[in-house]
């Protein structure tokens, strides 16, 4: 059987998640779930899902910083019309200043720091838009596949 | 993730087992550093690491950065494919002992 014939150049799937990091498994689980109906190489599908769980990492780490426990919950849209993914990340935390977001220089090796990186190498572009529709930040993470 | 560690001489190796990602990092360097700070030489088993994110890369740092500090070193042994990848990613496959 062909998998392949069955994928689709088409999606648009969302989910919410608690904020928390018991959920990023959740979400994992998620992106793969999606990342199976299109047809691309496991190695890039496996880049896909470690960027989705690198930005959702920060929300919990960065956007939530100091708060222990939460109920707010993050929302999820992965869309891909033809070969341009569109991953999309709303949530309720600390608003973000994209001026102030920095990784680390790879060559001061040092725990932590590498989530941000790891997203601008899989991703071609990362971006906080302004229509966040009753969120606080709105994060879009784009790839032509 | 799940883990087991077995003893031989002054080494010993630590087999992770699952994702390691930010809900098990305590979890694994709780495992990892008292074993590293002991001044053992300590050896982690990757074979079955099916996924690891940059709060598994941190760990590794960690652990390799006080093995430094206490004149020993920490192993990494058996990476799976997907995790080499994000190790390379990283670009510390030069900086990290690999095996």
């Amino acid at each position: 059987m062909n998998f392949y014939n069955s994928a689709v150049n088409q999606i648009s799937e969302t989910k919410d998640f608690l904020v928390n990091s018991s959920s990023l498994k959740d979400i994992r689980t998620f992106s793969r779930n999606v990342f199976d109906k299109i047809n691309l190489p496991q190695e890039q599908k496996d880049e896909l899902v470690l960027a989705i769980a690198e930005a959702a990492q920060n929300i919990v780490k960065h956007g939530y910083k100091g708060v222990e426990e939460t109920s707010d919950r993050m929302e999820i849209k992965i869309s891909l019309k033809d070969d341009e993914l569109e991953i999309g990340f709303f949530d309720k935390g600390k608003a973000v200043v994209p001026e102030n977001i920095k990784h680390r220089k790879l060559d001061d090796i040092k725990p932590g720091g590498l989530g941000t990186f790891f997203i601008k190498e899989i991703m071609d572009a990362a971006v906080f838009k302004k229509d966040q529709k009753g969120w606080i930040n709105h994060l879009v993470l784009t790839k032509k596949i | 993730m799940t883990y087991k560690v077995t003893e031989e001489g002054n080494i010993s190796t630590v087999f992770l087992n699952g994702e390691i990602d930010m809900d098990v990092t305590d979890k694994a360097k709780e495992v990892i550093l008292p074993l590293v700070e002991s001044g053992k030489e300590v050896h982690l088993n990757l074979k079955d690491v099916s996924y690891m994110d940059s709060s598994g890369i941190s760990v590794l740092i960690e652990s390799h950065q006080k093995a430094l500090e206490k004149n020993t070193k920490v192993v990494v042994k058996e990476v799976s494919k997907s995790v080499l990848k994000v190790i390379m990613m990283a670009k510390l496959e030069q900086i990290l002992n690999l095996e």
